[in-house]
């Protein structure tokens, strides 16, 4: 009895030893998951976090495209107009050239108004300049003249016409303005 | 996070760039886009009454406020100089900075996002003082300055030639609208450093602009008799069509500038300018300017200690670069061709944006940088065409897919033959691979349906999977090197397809003849079975007969194909019609219906017995 007693401590204690290694091990096992669940998780969230970017990055791409695409539209159509623009001044000029020579021009004054027609119908407005006070955004200045009746940089001759396509100021009119005394004007740069 | 702008703060323009979606984008400038393309004029302008004007408007106010009005205050900075403007003194630094503060305004407007951090770009040479100022500059403006690098650097980054990861010399020629500089730079490791700067302050694109208005101006003089140059009003004509000749004249060999009623004479009447440029004229004139680059090339060669041969990489950047003579001279001079593909009046502003791009992470960051399939990737299908799955040059990952079907009655498998190339033809590009589809019910030509799905994930593997949509049978295929091709190999297919263009194309329409020969042989073998009763026994003969020839001819050329072919054509149809004549419609009938049919380039895969037809 007392060597079966001693063997079944025996037994006990190595059962326990056995199992304290195994909960050992286990929680060994239950720590490595746990790191490699943290590792995923990790991955996860930096996944969750390029995925947030990415649909950023492709919803503003969606964006920009809209206006990249408007701006190539307006870049065409202000080319286009732009080309005509100048067959139309060479067309003002013929006219003019023609009634000086007392030449009739009815028939070129009826295409002007088809050409005006057709500048209006795509939202070509001129701008209007003589008597005006300069305006950077508007004209362009070409020659100064001196006046003293006038204010400093009224536009006193229009050199070429400008024009506005919707709110963009695609040709700015080339202008002469005044000043009262040129010779103030010191330069600089 | 926030991005940060590459800005090329230029003597006469300046220009700025953004990484968008992971390439460098150029911010336009907020009154649109001018002569200078997106980049804008370097000029400043303050009123009597305390405006302050930026850019374009500026330039165009210019004469009406010289006093006010500063241009080329590159050229003072780092120096004790001061701009007297209405009483009081601006550094040349501030001055700058009302230039970066419109970029940074711009750059807001463009990105929708708040602009705090820049790359701003300065000359090679400029010493500590003169890079300390522009720092200067971007703090004024509100800007924090990340990093100040050397203009021919970034031009040499917007051609990404760090990427090479090769040890070399490199020249940047930038010829700019009044400046020439030219710098020698040798990369290792990815860093540039310079070896030598030479150049000219006095020299650039206005001086070719001049020359070019002169002859227009003299040329007329000689034929009218009248001097234009004191008319302003018709000088402008003139400046903006030499501009655009100019222009023209870089990419053809002769153009007009046609000015009608340039001038007005009382005695006889309007005046025209008519005058024929051609670019052999251009060049006549602008040699003189032109030849004024060399002594810089060659000092800068010398004061590096370098031989042309050395030198293995040419930028050029600047506008007057985009003449083929500039570019001509540079070749010669050097021996070798210069960079392309970079518009040489972006690059400074382009490259500044790589750099900003790697400085926030945003270039070397994996979101970023998506590969894409080099070459298109496809499967053959009947008579050897290559049917194009997903196009070379798609991000990825991506994936796509089509429908095929069988050519062949009662056909059980196909093979799918994966092939990658720009050829038409599946034999003349490069296989990856084949697999096959087996155990379709058996049915008639064009009735099954196979769907083949590409899918490259971001590692560049390829997955093809064929799958029978009415048995759902599939099988697949795992091909690992579809991306990864070196270069070379890259361009030397591409180069191919274009050199065999012609020859492909008519390979591709024999194969399509061939294929329809096929489909109509098939339709008029159905049609007579189908509806002996129906067809008279002289139409019956008519087709046989037809059948017959064109069966003959089915391996001859287009040429004896087309007729055979047509005259079969036009034999059905003229049944078919008939037919439906004939035929009482069902009630209720108001259209056709029946089958969705596919086109003639339709979808087919290859079959087992390599015999397969569209439809």
């Amino acid at each position: 009895m007392h060597d079966v007693s001693q063997n079944d401590l025996k037994e006990d204690q190595e059962y326990h030893d056995k199992n304290d290694d195994e909960i050992k091990s286990e929680q060994q096992l239950v720590e490595t998951i746990k790191v490699q669940l943290e590792q995923e998780k990790d991955k996860v969230s930096s996944c969750e976090k390029k995925i947030q970017y990415l649909l950023a990055d492709f919803e503003n791409l969606k964006k920009r495209s809209e206006i990249d695409i408007q701006n190539r539209v307006n870049s065409i159509t202000d080319g286009i107009i732009l080309k005509f623009l100048g067959i139309y001044d060479d067309f003002i000029r013929a006219k003019d050239a023609l009634s000086k020579q007392d030449t009739n021009t009815d028939g070129l004054d009826a295409i002007l108004k088809n050409m005006d027609t057709f500048l209006i119908e795509f939202g070509v407005k001129p701008i209007e300049s003589v008597g005006e006070i300069f305006d950077p955004k508007l004209h362009e200045a070409i020659s100064v003249k001196e006046d003293l009746t006038l204010d400093d940089n009224t536009i006193t001759a229009e050199l070429r016409k400008g024009y506005i396509l919707k709110d963009r100021v695609i040709r700015p009119t080339l202008v002469e303005i005044s000043k009262r005394d040129i010779k103030e004007m010191n330069t600089n740069g | 996070m926030a991005k940060i702008i590459g800005i090329d703060l230029g003597t006469s323009n300046s220009a700025a760039a953004v990484m968008l979606g992971g390439k460098p984008t150029l911010i336009p400038a907020s009154e649109g886009t001018t002569v200078g393309g997106k980049a804008f004029p370097s000029v400043v302008g303050l009123t009597k009454d305390g405006q302050l004007i930026v850019g374009e408007p500026a330039r165009r106010q210019a004469v009406t406020n010289p006093e006010g009005t500063v241009v080329a205050a590159k050229r003072k900075m780092g120096t004790d100089h001061f701009f007297k403007i209405y009483d009081k003194e601006y550094k040349p630094q501030q001055i700058s900075a009302f230039i970066l503060q419109k970029i940074k305004r711009d750059a807001e407007a463009f990105t929708g996002e708040k602009v705090e951090k820049a790359v701003i770009t300065v000359p090679a040479y400029f010493n500590d003082n003169q890079r300390q100022a522009t720092k200067d500059a971007g703090q004024i403006a509100g800007l924090d300055v990340v990093r100040i690098i050397n203009e021919p650097t970034a031009a040499a980054l917007a051609f990404g030639l760090d990427k090479l990861k090769q040890d070399m010399k490199i020249m940047v020629f930038d010829l700019g609208g009044g400046t020439l500089d030219v710098t020698i730079m040798e990369m290792g490791g990815g860093v540039f450093e310079v070896m030598s700067t030479s150049g000219d302050t006095q020299l650039g694109g206005t001086d070719m602009d001049k020359v070019l208005i002169d002859y227009v101006v003299d040329s007329f003089r000689k034929t009218s008799g009248v001097d234009i140059s004191k008319d302003s009003a018709a000088m402008v004509r003139v400046r903006e069509a030499a501009e655009k000749a100019k222009i023209e004249l870089s990419s053809i060999f002769e153009t007009d500038v046609n000015l009608p009623f340039i001038s007005y004479d009382q005695s006889s009447g309007p005046k025209n300018l008519e005058l024929k440029i051609t670019r052999a004229k251009f060049e006549e004139l602008i040699n003189p300017i032109v030849e004024r680059c060399r002594p810089s090339v060659t000092k800068s060669m010398e004061d590096a200690k370098l031989t042309p041969a050395d030198v293995s990489k040419i930028i050029l950047v600047g506008g007057p670069t985009r003449i083929p003579l500039v570019k001509k001279f540079v070749a010669n001079l050097m021996g070798k061709e210069p960079e392309a593909g970079i518009d040489p009046m972006e690059a400074v502003a382009l490259g500044a944006a790589v750099q900003a791009g790697i400085i926030g992470g945003e270039v070397t960051s994996d979101i970023v940088l998506l590969d894409v399939t080099p070459l298109t990737l496809g499967l053959e299908v009947l008579g050897g065409l290559r049917e194009p799955i997903i196009d070379r040059n798609t991000t990825i990952p991506t994936s796509k897919s089509k429908v095929f079907t069988t050519a062949a009655d009662n056909q059980t498998a196909v093979t799918i033959h994966v092939v990658q190339g720009e050829r038409p033809m599946a034999a003349d590009n490069v296989s990856l691979g084949s697999f096959n589809l087996s155990g379709i019910l058996p049915a008639p030509r064009g009735i099954p349906q196979i769907e083949v799905k590409f899918d490259i994930d971001a590692n560049g593997i390829l997955n093809v999977a064929a799958k029978d949509l009415a048995t759902q049978k599939e099988a697949k295929i795992t091909i690992s090197a579809s991306t990864k091709l070196a270069k070379e190999d890259i361009e030397k297919m591409t180069k191919d397809a274009e050199l065999f263009a012609e020859q492909d194309k008519k390979k591709k329409e024999e194969v399509l003849i061939k294929n329809e020969a096929q489909q109509s042989i098939y339709a008029a073998e159905t049609l007579i079975s189908q509806q002996k009763d129906k067809i008279s026994q002289e139409q019956g003969v008519q087709v046989s007969n037809a059948m017959k020839e064109l069966k003959d001819v089915l391996d001859k050329g287009i040429e004896e194909i087309k007729p055979k072919l047509d005259l079969l054509t036009k034999l059905i149809n003229d049944i078919s019609t008939e037919l439906y004549k004939n035929a009482t419609p069902p009630p209720g009938a108001t259209g056709q219906s029946g089958p969705e049919t596919t086109t003639q380039n339709g979808p087919s895969a290859t079959g087992q017995d390599a015999s397969n037809s569209p439809n």
